[in-house]
């Protein structure tokens, strides 16, 4: 670690091995394309409650598809829904998570100098942006993106699916280049989490967000090279004239089988919900317990638990395709399988009751992003009974009661989860205090709203509304649910504007916020011991420690009613 | 904004599509059993939230209390809730599923009254295929009504075998809560029974191209003597027979297939 060592811009801000740097650059990344997915996510609420009509003004009415007169075409419309999903879970999600917070939190919170691969870390990021480029250049084709969905079943993402032009082909290229940037970030994490820990740091002093990073570096490490595997024969059928997933009658050869691809997609897909949540969870806990001022309730118990649902992800993945014509016996285990996640995930969610039980709660930014976390995976976890249910999901299944149930678990999870990540390590990120009144604006701007949405997707698909369909008019038993659709509609556009809020007091708290003091939540894990700006190299010493992450309002301390885990309680 | 008008009525009290079926019930009742349970459990979360909310915020001379929750007080009481949880959803609703299941869903109907329709979806319509006189299919007298037209007679159970000609697509019936996926290279199979008579919808649930929003067919469920009419103006009508695909025997699933008796 050449900590005194004068840096030029280049190596010090774009080819930074310094985890704070790349961390930094990920969250740019993800944020960034946080926003381009999300005014996706306006343009197809738009197109559902305004089939055909063009966009307005505020929606970039006089930009866009402007060889259409401005509106969406059911192929616009498919291309919008498939990239939305992908840009939102692996350019969204998945950077800001895990890219970011990972980088930034694993080194200062388990007292490491750096990652064990710093140059590693280095080119996982680059070969995330590389994977970018890809993805946008994609949006420059003449016949545009991918088309797919973001699941993109073939035979419909091969050529014999009808989906006019190269988009396919540049959305399997650059998944796998994403997937290859995740798995180098995995490798990384898990061997330093494994190696690098400080004295003292035994597993269970960790704090709950390296739980949550740790068991989804090894998800990923384990999975991605499977969803690769079936990129990779995808995109053969694409490029090479290959039929691993072509079958029925526009085969030419025979052997291929479209299902293998959704067994494979699967396999890696369901875990990889649990790759989003996990980090999610770990915050947090961690939060809840850094404002509840008390120890995380059953910290022990949470982490066995976080282990035994990331083992059961593994074996779940046949509730996906309950519909497929899967055989009794698969199904029913698989429907087993996937109800016994709900004892672990019911005792850790106690367990998050439990810390607020009896604190001192303090109703900050990130507190109320990590309850509402609590309301929104509560709900969320709740509604998967129903797509764990092989009956119910029967008819379930591929309705917007799917949509609503996994934008709770994942997107207002995940999203809501990043956020408190967010308002949470932004002093300890760039030294600066974001506002908190712009932060409450945009909690109850976005919750609410959020709220609006996603619970109307699920009445909505409750009331029949199958999933993917350009114009909800075409059918005469989705007649009652129109109105409901502009509603969603309306809190959607509420929604995306609360997050301008958002952009704005981040872009402000960055420049003229004011400055953070070094540890302005009183928390008690090793990253607030250190002032800002963290030089490359982090601890000037090794610290040594002492306690649990959260030992806050111990009844020895007598001015302070916390202390650090390296220091001793003295007692 | 052209429906804005119709967004209040009644919005959160939307019904599934009127249930016409035999065994719909048994559906609708897994997804009501869970909606009580998840809702008294959700609310007393919400409300034990609140609470806390209110009583244990944080004001002057309010301490919060160290405690790790760790005792074994603590795990066993967390644990038995975890258990409550999963004997009063989880057991509860898996007991009505498998039963489901074994006495009406995979119970498949058999016996001379059955009828059995072949359904071959393609990009985008939906293909029917009644087996004629002989009961046979993949011969001469096969009868192939026009594209998105189904009829069934009311009160008789109905197997279908599907398998697509292109893509993936799902048949998906609102009306009796069911629905099958239609995958290239197998054929999947599915039955139900109608209760009353009518004209209802067939949707596409899986997403087919850009067309997939109106790949709609109709099911028109009949009275006996009309499904009779039907199938004889069928015969009639003598409709072209479209052989699909190539005659290459390697290919397992052509149009027409013999009726998979195992399934």
């Amino acid at each position: 670690m050449s900590n005194n060592q004068e840096q030029s811009f280049w190596s010090k801000y774009i080819f930074s091995t310094d985890h704070k740097v790349i961390g930094k650059q990920f969250l740019w990344l993800g944020i960034i394309f946080l926003l381009f997915g999300g005014f996706q996510a306006m343009l197809i609420r738009w197109s559902l409650s305004n089939t055909g009509e063009p966009l307005p003004w505020w929606l970039l009415g006089n930009f866009l598809y402007q060889s259409n007169e401005g509106i969406i075409s059911p192929d616009a419309y498919n291309q919008l829904f498939t990239m939305h999903g992908t840009i939102m879970i692996f350019w969204a999600i998945t950077p800001v998570l895990i890219g970011a917070f990972g980088n930034f939190c694993i080194p200062l919170q388990i007292g490491a100098p750096d990652m064990v691969f710093p140059k590693l870390n280095m080119i996982s990021f680059w070969t995330m942006f590389l994977a970018s480029v890809v993805l946008l250049v994609s949006y420059l084709l003449p016949e545009g993106t991918a088309a797919g969905g973001w699941t993109s079943y073939p035979p419909l993402s091969t050529p014999v699916g009808g989906i006019p032009g190269q988009g396919q082909v540049f959305w399997t290229l650059s998944l796998t280049l994403a997937g290859t940037s995740t798995l180098m970030g995995a490798i990384n994490y898990i061997t330093t989490i494994v190696r690098l820990r400080a004295p003292g740091m035994g597993y269970f002093k960790m704090p709950l967000t390296i739980w949550g990073l740790f068991l989804t570096s090894i998800l990923n490490a384990l999975f991605v090279p499977i969803i690769a595997a079936g990129l990779i024969i995808l995109l053969l059928d694409n490029v090479a004239g290959t039929q691993f997933l072509i079958a029925g009658g526009k085969a030419t050869i025979p052997g291929g089988d479209p299902l293998l691809y959704q067994h494979v997609f699967w396999i890696f897909g369901h875990p990889e919900v649990y790759i989003l949540i996990l980090p999610a969870w770990g915050v947090v806990s961690d939060l809840l317990s850094v404002f509840a001022r008390k120890p995380a309730f059953g910290y022990k118990a949470t982490a066995i638990c976080m282990c035994a649902i990331t083992t059961l992800s593994a074996v779940v993945w046949g509730h996906h395709m309950y519909t497929t014509g899967m055989s009794p016996l698969l199904g029913k285990t698989f429907m087993f399988l996937t109800l016994l996640i709900s004892i672990p995930s019911s005792i850790f969610f106690f367990n998050w009751l439990g810390t607020l039980w009896r604190g001192s709660l303090k109703f900050e930014t990130p507190m109320l992003f990590a309850m509402s976390v609590m309301w929104v995976f509560g709900l969320g976890g709740l509604t998967g009974l129903y797509n764990a249910t092989i009956t119910s999901d029967i008819y379930l299944h591929d309705t917007y009661f799917v949509v609503g149930h996994f934008h709770y678990t994942m997107a207002a999870s995940v999203l809501f989860g990043g956020f408190a990540a967010i308002y949470f390590w932004f002093p300890k990120l760039f030294g600066k205090q974001m506002n908190s009144i712009f932060g409450k604006v945009h909690f109850w701007f976005s919750f609410i709203p959020l709220n609006l949405v996603f619970f109307n997707m699920m009445v909505m698909g409750y009331a029949g509304h199958h999933r993917r369909i350009y114009d909800p008019t075409e059918y005469e038993f989705l007649a009652p649910v129109l109105g409901l659709n502009d509603l969603i509609s309306i809190s959607a556009y509420i929604l995306g504007a609360a997050q301008c809020v958002f952009v704005v007091n981040f872009i402000y708290s960055l420049l003229k916020g004011k400055v953070a003091e070094k540890n302005p939540w009183k928390a008690a894990t090793l990253e607030w011991t250190l002032d800002v700006p963290i030089p490359h190299g982090n601890f000037a010493t090794v610290p040594t420690v002492y306690n649990g992450p959260h030992e806050y309002s111990h009844p020895d301390l007598k001015d302070r009613d916390w202390i650090s885990q390296s220091e001793p309680l003295s007692s | 904004m052209k429906r804005m008008k119709k967004i209040f009525p009644g919005i959160w009290f939307l019904e599934p599509p009127k249930d016409i079926s035999v065994d719909g019930w048994r559906i609708d009742n897994v997804i009501q059993y869970t909606d009580t349970v998840i809702t008294i459990y959700f609310a007393i979360v919400v409300l034990a939230m609140l609470y806390f909310v209110i009583r244990y915020r944080s004001r002057s001379g309010h301490q919060a209390v160290y405690d790790r929750g760790d005792t074994k007080k603590h795990v066993v009481i967390t644990v038995a809730m975890g258990l409550l949880i999963f004997f009063s959803i989880d057991v509860v609703i898996e007991g009505m599923s498998f039963r489901d299941l074994k006495e009406a869903f995979w119970n498949f109907p058999k016996g001379d009254d059955v009828v059995q329709v072949e359904v071959m979806p393609q990009q985008f319509a939906w293909n029917f295929r009644y087996a004629g006189e002989d009961g046979e299919f993949g011969t001469e007298d096969d009868l192939v009504p026009s594209q998105n037209q189904m009829h069934i007679p009311v009160d008789k159970p109905v197997i279908i075998q599907i398998a697509p000609y292109d893509v993936i697509h799902s048949f998906y019936l609102p009306n009796f809560r069911v629905k099958i996926d239609a995958t290239p290279g197998m054929v999947n199979t599915m039955w139900f029974q109608a209760t009353e008579t009518g004209k209802f919808e067939i949707a596409c649930a899986e997403l087919c191209g850009n067309s997939h929003y109106r790949m709609k067919g109709y099911l028109t469920v009949d009275s006996e003597e009309d499904y009779n009419n039907w199938l004889q103006s069928l015969e009639e009508e003598g409709l072209e027979d479209d052989e699909w695909g190539d005659e290459d025997e390697e290919i397992p699933i052509r149009w027409g297939w013999a009726w998979k008796e195992s399934m």
